[in-house]
């Protein structure tokens, strides 16, 4: 398994961008659940030390395996109202306000009846 | 009577769309935009300024080391992990919402404030 190859690095590459995602994904579902910063915190702390522990490891089907143990994790643990920012898809402020078509303009004069 | 009288300075006071008011021979622009879109887009400086205080507010970073050409990894001797962690720190800063995809390739403060800079909604 020290062979260099293409492949292997290539899969190596797509295991750790899944990871960063995974890792993305459960921090922000653990701002999710624990809303206050002082709660988040060490919650976010502890995120960090399961991350650490598996960071040495070599094999590439075990890091699969993890991985995927970690996804399913994470699909459990997903919290039923996220919070997403207003104008994202899914936020509250969606379509609300939708730019007016072009040439459109509101002279505010505020019925000032002696314009030259 | 007064539905005449009121028409005709009605008819004479009527505004067309087009003109904008004049007062002492100086455009007074009236017109405020109506949308809830990130019209007010965010000058480049405090962009800048922004971006290098959240990441010199990073635990792990020194701040001293910190310029806006600096790389998370390469200069900043930080983990792919940590690099997460600071992009999820400019989106509460800017109250941005970044893609999965696009926030695995911001890696450097230089994307950083590319990124920001050409977002519409950065806040």
């Amino acid at each position: 398994m020290s062979v260099a190859s293409v492949s292997y690095l290539a899969r190596r590459a797509a295991q750790k961008e899944r990871v960063r995602i995974l890792y993305r994904r459960a921090l922000k579902d653990t701002l999710n659940w624990a809303v206050h910063r002082h709660l988040f915190n060490p919650d976010a702390d502890a995120l960090r030390e399961k991350f650490e522990a598996n960071r040495n490891v070599d094999d590439i089907e075990t890091i699969d395996r993890m991985i995927a143990a970690g996804e399913a994790t994470y699909n459990k643990w997903q919290h039923p109202d996220p919070y997403i920012v207003p104008w994202a898809p899914g936020g509250s402020m969606v379509c609300r306000n939708p730019t007016p078509p072009e040439g459109i303009e509101i002279i505010y004069d505020y019925g000032r009846e002696d314009t030259a | 009577m007064a539905s005449v009288l009121r028409s005709s300075i009605l008819r004479h006071t009527r505004v067309p769309i087009s003109t904008t008011l004049t007062l002492n021979e100086s455009k007074l622009i009236a017109v405020r935009s109506m949308s809830s879109y990130g019209d007010v887009h965010l000058d480049k400086q405090e962009v800048i300024g922004r971006v290098l205080d959240v990441v010199k507010s990073f635990p792990k970073v020194d701040p001293s080391k910190v310029t806006p050409d600096v790389h998370f990894q390469k200069d900043l001797g930080l983990d792919s992990l940590d690099n997460v962690e600071i992009v999820m720190a400019l989106e509460d800063e800017f109250k941005l919402e970044i893609p999965d995809k696009e926030a695995d390739k911001i890696d450097s403060c230089h994307l950083a404030v590319e990124y920001i800079d050409n977002h519409p909604m950065a806040g």
